[in-house]
Parts: C-alpha cells; structure tokens; sequence
C-alpha cells in the first residue's frame, strides 16, 4: 500500500532565507511521526507547507494518492489533513461547542441558498453537527464537556489544547498534524496528553499523526519514526534511540563546542 | 448564566406575562419618543432609556428572565410582536411625520441588518452599503421611469444588480483587510456616488424624479389605506411594506446566523488562519458576505425610490454608509435585535433633536463618540450560540 | 501643447505637495497609534479658519494688517492647529488605540463632524466660504512661456523644508528616534521604557502642525475656504497615504503626487474631465490596492502562522 503522505524534495525559501532544504519524508496508514529539531529549524515552516498556507518553492507534497502541492487550505483540509496550532488559535469568543461545529465545515454542506429556503435541512444538519460535536467532547474530557457552553477564550491551557485536538478531529481527518502540544504544560498535563494521544491512536487506528516536539518525554513514548530538523534540512531519521545517538543531532542540539568539548 | 437550571426557568403564565408586558412598554416608548417634543421630553425619555440600561448592566438576572420568557413562550411573543407592528399605525393616525420616521427606521435597519452580516458576523468593514442602497434605488426607478416595470418586477432586478456590484467590491476583499479593505470600500462608495451625479440618463445631480407609486390588486399606495371602515394615511401602505422587509430580513439574519453560513463567518471573524485550517474557503465567505449585504441593501433601496418618488446622489452618500455602520456598533455587533434597535435609534434620534435646530449634528457627533467610549460593546452585545435543550 | 503640458506640471507639483503634506500626518500617526485619524483632513482645515480669525483679532487689537502680519497669523495658526491635534489624541483618539479597527474609524468620522460643526457655528457666517489670501503672489519665473507664481514656489520649497525637517527630527532628534521605535513595533518600544504619552503628543502636534499648513497652502491654492473642505481634503489625504503605504514617510510623498497627477490628467484630457476627477482618482486607489494590497512602499504584512 502506498504511504498517506508523501514529501518530496519540498524546500521553501523566503527572500533570501531557506526555510526547507530539499526536505523529503513519508508516513504511511496508521503510524506516528515524530519531529524535532532546535527553534527556528523549519518545523513548522513543513507544516504549512503540507497543509496548503504556503506553496513551496519547489518540491510535491502527495496526499492519499493526489498531487497537493500548492493546493489551498481549505482544500487540503477538505482531503482530510487536520492540524492543530502551536500557539492555540481557538475561536475565543464562540462557544467550545461551536468550535468543534465549525471543524466539521468540510463535512457539512448547506450554502447560502440552502440555509435560507430549506431552513428544515439546515437546521438538521446542525443539530447532527451538535450530537456528534459532544460526542468528540464527551470522549475527550468530562470536564470539557461540561464547559462546552462557555467561550473557548475562558478555558484553561490543557483544556484549550483539548479542544484544539478536537476541533481537528470533526473535520474527520486521515492526518493529524500537531504543531508543540506539549508547550506550557506541566509534567502531570503531559503525561495526560500522550495519554490522550495514545487514546485517539486505538479508538482511530487509521489516523497518522505527525507530531512536533520540544518535550523529549512526549517523543519516548512515540519512538518508532522519528525525524529531526535543523536549519530547514532533515539531519536525522528512524527510531528515536538511533536518532537520539546521532552525533548530528547531538550537535544541533548541544551546540558544537558541547559535542566536540 | 452557566448555573442556569430548569428550576429557575419562569412558569408558562409569568412568561407570557413578562413576554407581552415587555413588548407593549417598548412599543409605548417607541410611541412616546415618536411623539415627543421639545428637547426635554426628548432627553427625559433618552435618560429613562439609559436607566433601563444601566439597570440590565448592574441585575443581569432581569435580561436572563426575559429572554428566558420570550423563549418559553414563542407562539405568544410572536402574536404580540405581529399585533404591535399592525396596529401601529391606528395609534398613530394621521399624523405622517411619524409614519414617515417609521418607514425610514425601518429601511434603516434592513439596511443595518443587511450590514450586520458583514461588520458583525465577519468583522469585514465595509463603507459601500450606502451605495449598494443607491444601485437599489436607481436600478428600479429607472427601470420603472423607462420602461413602465411596475415595483414589483423592479425589485429582484435591483437586487440582480446590487448583488453583482456586492461581488465585485467583494473581490479585492481576498487581498486586503482593515484599514486598507476600508479604503478601498470608501473608493467604492465614491466612484458610484460620483457617478451617479455625472451620468445625464441618471439625471445628474439633480436626479430622477416622477417614480410611480407601486399599486397591489388594484389598489394605488399613493391612495389611503381603509380598513374596516379605518382610514389610514397613504404612507400605511409604505409602513407596511417595509415592516414585511424587516421581517424578510430577521428571517434572513437568523437562518444564516444559525446555519453553518454564520459559523463560518464567525470563524473568520475570530481568526482568518484558524478558519482556513477548518476548511473555510475564507475569500469566498468573505465575497459572499458582500454579496447577501448588497442583496438585501438593495430591496430597501428600492422600497425607498418608491415611497418617496424622487431620489438623488445626495441620498447614497459616504455618510450614510457611515450611518449605517454607526447604527450596526451602536445597536450590537451580530445581536439582530441590537441592530435594530441601533438603527431606530440612530433614524429617530437626530429627527427629534431638531429641537436643538442648528446644534444637532454637533450633538449628534458628541453623542456617538461618547457612546462608543463608554459602552463599545454596543447596547446588546453578541451572545454565545445555544442549541435547543442543551441550555 | 508644451504651453498646456508645463502648465499643467505646475498645477501637478502644486497640489501634489499639498496632498503629500496631508498624507504625511496620516501615515504619521498610524505609524504610531496604529489608528487611522480619519478627522485629519478636518482638523487641517481648521487652520485657515484661525489664520483669519488670528489676522482679524491682530488688526482690531493693535491695528496691525498687511503681509507681515498676515505671516504672523499663519504661524499662529499652525502652532494652535498642532495643540488641537494634542488635545484631539487626549480626549478621544487615544482611548480607540487597543479598539477595532473599525471603532477608531467610525469614532474619528464622528469625530470630523463634530470639528466642522463647531467651525460652522464659532466662526462668524460659518456656514459660508470666506475668502483666502494667496500667501504669496506675483510672477517668480516663465517657463515655456508658462509663468510660474511665486506661490508654487512658497509651496514647493516649504514642502522641501518640511519634509528634511521631519527626515531629520526623525532620524536625529531623541524625541524623533522615539516615534521611529515607536511606529515600527510598539510593544518592543514600550519594553525599552519609552514613555509613551510624550511620543503621541509629539506625533500628533507634528502631524497635525504639518497638516495645518497643507490646509493654508490648500486654502490660499483654492483662494476661499469653507467649514467642509475637510471632508475632502480627509479622503483625499487618506488615500494617498494608503496608496503609498501606511506608516511610511517616502510613500505618503509619492502616494500625494500621484493622486494629484491623476486628478490633474483628468481634468486636462479627459472630456468633462473635471466633474469626473474623483472617479478616477478612486478607482486608481482601488486598482493600486488590488495589486500592492499593502500600498506601493508599505512592507507586507507577514501573517505569522
């Protein structure tokens, strides 16, 4: 079977600054993928050239088997490409509720015409959107769950990247994409979110998640593929123990005058 | 309001109470004001409504209870509302003037509503509406002096028309935003107005005059309005004609505020990339949000060239876009109720301070400034979406 | 045809100084509280107003009149245009710094109509024009059998000296270097312990002081002034400044030349060219904006994902 997501050789320059390098990866039904690299190494530049918010300069992205490089986001999403943000982009002054409603945008359908004369149809379709919305909830946290009538800018750190993961999974992704979820959160909401990780990966075991990381604890319990990335080029690949021992990657992260000391 | 229990939920009577009691005081108030003469009838009237204000913003339990009422008993509320707009104009009688502030506040407020879908479900500025108003107007008087279209059939002509415009000045909106997407709504507004004071077969500055009354099963709306033996002034028939609009335009605002339509305009009001990552084609919920403003714009338009006969550049001004955008932030950003109210109030407002003759507009001014110091949020602030039982 | 055509560059230079005055205290200000002061084109045209009022108050007072005074009562009029704007940014626009963009610029429209109304009403007849002094008069030099007044001159060399001046507070003043830091990232120059309330006041005294002299220069082009000139003068400031791209100083220069050179290649070639000036000018505004949504020397916004 042929990979879920395919990069090629991506590489995107801003003026004079190359952001990727030639950067190529895969990542098949099913599986995990682990990124690392130093701030500033293009990790998230990759994401927003998967999902359509930058054209790279050269290079393909293949998904599911269709050429989307270049494609815009909402495209790209409406393929099945969910992803969170590494600083949390909730809609803060709409309820958690109709966070979640909004994911499911690609999958629901009513257009202007639609909402105004077949008002029956629309209303239908969100009260579908509502039933499924608190199913995603219910099953991602009690607590949020309750909350799910206040705005999402009142909810606490943990609980907005919960909902931010959830927002994803309405849109019924075939990739997950998780830019830093781990940032600000203490030991024991890590600890809670590769919990939850691991979670989605047996209730969905289709779903690939791509996941960039800081925290090395989140990357130890994902240790089957990952990559690393230091200034725009993929530096390392493969199980987190061989990239863990790569001088290159030693060196990325420890600087040179550390490694060679 | 997230401790709110079925308990505390008000019995079927005291709703009802509370629903049809709350409907007649406004409407009384409405008829005070509208009546009101003098400045400071005018200004006691306006203190009394900012008592009421301040009063909902110290107990917000009196909001919760009354729309915990209307919503407990919608059938009543319904009937009551219906029973006020019809009967209206019998308490009014023969006295015009307040008829004709009634049509214009109600143009004002499709108008406002129309702009709601933009300025407050989107947050997209937009200073064309005016001219949108005036594509409306101009599309169906010349049809109708040229061509002998009756109203009717002029009517979804102008809204063809304005809804191409909407598209067109929606487009730059893919590239632009805020200050720089404002300006180039202004240079819309502008070529159009500008136009329309040059062309000679729309009559140049001085306009079209002559528009024909529009007439229903035979019966002429420059004639009086009978009913059962009441004679009601011929501007009862514009009063009612552009009561149906607002109510084809609450009906509006409310299936796409609460169809995915209005998700999505919310989303990319709150954040355009966030919304782009849902799937949201963002430009074109942007254009379309033009297109539904310019839409509706132009059905007031056209009831507007109609009623009064005679239209000029004059009417489709910047500052009236400017106005209706006043009204939209005054009234309560995406709070259809709000809008309204904003645009009753903003119509009805300067027309009374004529007592203060040459100072109004100076008032005017300070009044809107001071406004948007002290309560920004607008009157009735936007409120979180509920879905049925799960209050 | 050569006659026509310096005839016209003349006109061009003119009125193309005057709006470049204008667009620089827009962009001014944007640079810094990141407000459009859409009431700026109205409290520049307030200056012939108190120019007038100045001139009458000097001749009744100590019975003085006469080109010397008439000088006199400009300058006044200038630096109290320059207190208004101060006063303006304390009482109202400040307080829409954090709001909507959308708030600030309703807030400013009203803003605009309540300076005109009270222009209308303080001012004797305010509700007619009143004539205005050329500042300057008589032939300076031919060019082409074109002659050139003295008041192009006046107006083309004050804009010159104004713009160095402002290059040069900018770029050498510690107050200037301030509004510079200011207007490129505002938080990053409040953590650098700048006090901010001193940075707006100069910005807005600077700006509308320059603005006050556009409105002069306009008044004495125009040779009468009334209450709502500033409406126009407003619009047309604004979208130069937008054009050229808010917040730069070179842009607003270039976005004020051409919008006076579209206006005056209407009115020259184009039939009925004059009633049409405005059509053309916006549109071009529209146009620049589809291709530099971010005006000609403006930086692109990056969108930060």
């Amino acid at each position: 079977m042929s990979q879920l997501l395919e990069v090629n050789e991506a590489t995107m320059r801003f003026g004079g600054l190359v952001a990727l390098n030639a950067v190529s990866f895969s990542i098949g039904r099913g599986e995990v993928l682990a990124v690392i690299g130093p701030n500033g190494a293009g990790k998230s530049t990759l994401f927003n050239v998967v999902t359509g918010v930058y054209r790279p300069t050269s290079g393909h992205v293949r998904f599911d088997g269709i050429e989307i490089t270049g494609h815009p986001s909402h495209q790209v999403v409406a393929r099945g490409v969910g992803r969170t943000f590494q600083t949390s982009r909730l809609f803060s002054d709409l309820s958690v509720l109709d966070n979640v409603i909004i994911g499911m945008h690609t999958r629901t359908k009513t257009g202007v015409l639609g909402a105004l004369f077949l008002p029956g149809a629309s209303r239908r379709e969100m009260a579908a959107c509502v039933e499924k919305a608190e199913l995603l909830l219910k099953a991602s946290s009690g607590e949020l769950f309750e909350q799910r009538h206040r705005p999402a800018g009142t909810l606490a750190q943990a609980d907005r990247r919960r909902l931010e993961i959830a927002r994803a999974l309405a849109s019924e992704p075939k990739l997950l994409l998780l830019d830093e979820p781990s940032v600000g959160m203490d030991e024991v909401e890590t600890d809670a979110l590769i919990a939850d990780i691991r979670r989605l990966r047996t209730e969905r075991p289709e779903l690939s998640v791509i996941l960039i990381e800081h925290d090395m604890r989140v990357v130890e319990a994902f240790p089957d593929h990952v990559m690393c990335v230091d200034y725009g080029s993929k530096i390392a690949e493969g199980d987190f123990a061989t990239v863990k021992s790569d001088p290159r990657v030693q060196e990325a992260y420890l600087g040179k005058a550390a490694v060679h000391a | 309001m997230s401790t709110h229990t079925s308990a505390e939920l008000p019995g079927l009577g005291q709703a009802a109470f509370v629903a049809v009691s709350i409907q007649l005081l406004s409407a009384a108030f409405l008829y005070l004001i509208l009546k009101a003469e003098g400045g400071w009838q005018v200004i006691g009237l306006l203190a009394l409504l900012g008592a009421g204000f301040y009063l909902i913003e110290k107990r917000p339990q009196i909001a919760d209870v009354v729309t915990a009422s209307f919503s407990r008993v919608p059938v009543v509320a319904l009937i009551t509302a219906v029973a006020v707009v019809l009967l209206f104009p019998f308490a009014v009688g023969n006295n015009t003037y307040v008829l004709h502030l009634l049509i214009v506040a109600q143009l004002y407020a499709v108008l406002a509503l129309a702009l709601n879908f933009q300025l407050g479900s989107a947050n997209i500025p937009n200073f064309a509406t005016g001219a949108s108003y005036g594509i409306g107007a101009y599309v169906s008087a010349l049809l109708a002096i040229n061509f002998g279209l009756s109203f009717w059939l002029t009517l979804p002509a102008a809204a063809i028309a304005a809804t191409l415009f909407g598209f067109l000045i929606g487009i730059p909106s893919m590239r632009t935003r805020d200050t720089y997407l404002a300006l180039v709504t202004i240079a819309f507004g502008v070529v159009v107005q500008q136009l329309l004071n040059n062309f000679t077969w729309t009559g140049g500055p001085n306009g079209l005059v002559g528009i024909p009354a529009p007439s229903l099963f035979g019966h002429s709306f420059a004639s009086p309005l009978v009913v059962f033996g009441w004679k009601l002034p011929s501007q009862a028939n514009f009063y009612y004609l552009s009561a149906l609009l607002v109510v084809v335009a609450i009906i509006t605002a409310h299936r796409l505020h609460s169809s995915r339509i209005g998700l999505a305009w919310n989303a990319l009001r709150a954040d355009e990339i966030a919304a782009r990552a849902q799937g949201i084609n963002v430009a074109w919920f942007k254009v379309l949000a033009f297109a539904v403003d310019a839409f509706l714009a132009a059905f007031a338009g056209t009831i507007y060239a109609f009623y009064v006969s005679y239209i000029s550049p004059d009417n489709f001004t910047f500052l009236v876009s400017v106005t209706i955008m006043t009204m939209v932030i005054v009234g309560g950003m995406d709070n259809i109720f709000g809008v309204i109210v904003g645009a009753f109030l903003l119509t009805i407002l300067p027309e009374k301070l004529r007592a203060f003759s040459d100072y109004r507009l100076l008032f005017f001014g300070i009044v809107i400034i001071a406004f948007l110091m002290i309560r920004p949020q607008g009157l009735f602030p936007q409120r979180i979406r509920s879905y049925g039982e799960s209050r | 045809m050569a006659e026509l055509f310096v005839q016209q560059l003349v006109n061009w230079v003119t009125l193309g100084c005057i709006y470049a005055l204008l667009a620089i205290g827009f962009s001014l200000i944007f640079g810094v509280l990141n407000v459009i002061h859409f009431s700026h084109g109205d409290v520049a045209m307030t200056s012939p107003f108190i120019a007038l009022a100045a001139a009458q108050a000097l001749a009744i007072a100590i019975g003085v009149s006469g080109p010397v005074w008439l000088t006199v009562a400009t300058c006044i009029a200038v630096f109290a245009v320059g207190l208004i704007g101060v006063i303006l940014d304390k009482v109202v626009i400040r307080r829409f710094r954090d709001a909507p963009a959308m708030m600030a610029l309703v807030a400013t429209v009203a803003l605009g109509i309540v300076i005109r109304e009270l222009i209308r009403h303080l001012y004797p007849q305010g509700s007619n024009p009143h004539a205005f002094p050329r500042l300057a008069s008589g032939v300076a030099l031919e060019i082409a059998g074109v002659q050139v007044g003295w008041f192009t001159l006046l107006v083309v060399s004050l804009t010159l000296v104004l713009v160095v001046l402002l290059f040069a507070f900018l770029r050498l003043t510690p107050l200037g270097l301030r509004i510079r830091a200011a207007s490129e990232d505002r938080i990053v120059a409040r953590m650098m312990g700048i006090r901010d309330t001193r940075v707006f006041r100069a910005t807005f005294f600077v700006a509308s002081a320059i603005g006050a002299i556009a409105g002069l220069l306009f008044a004495s082009y125009a040779g009468v002034t009334r209450f709502d000139f500033g409406v126009m003068a407003g619009l047309l400031g604004f979208s130069a400044a937008v054009i050229g791209g808010l917040g730069s100083m070179p842009g607003a220069i270039l976005g004020g030349l051409i919008i006076a050179g579209i206006e005056v290649l209407a009115q020259t070639f184009v039939p009925d060219g004059a009633s049409y000036r405005l059509v053309f000018v916006f549109l071009l505004v529209i146009g620049v904006l589809l291709f530099r949504p971010e005006g000609l020397l403006g930086r692109p916004v990056m969108v930060k994902v």
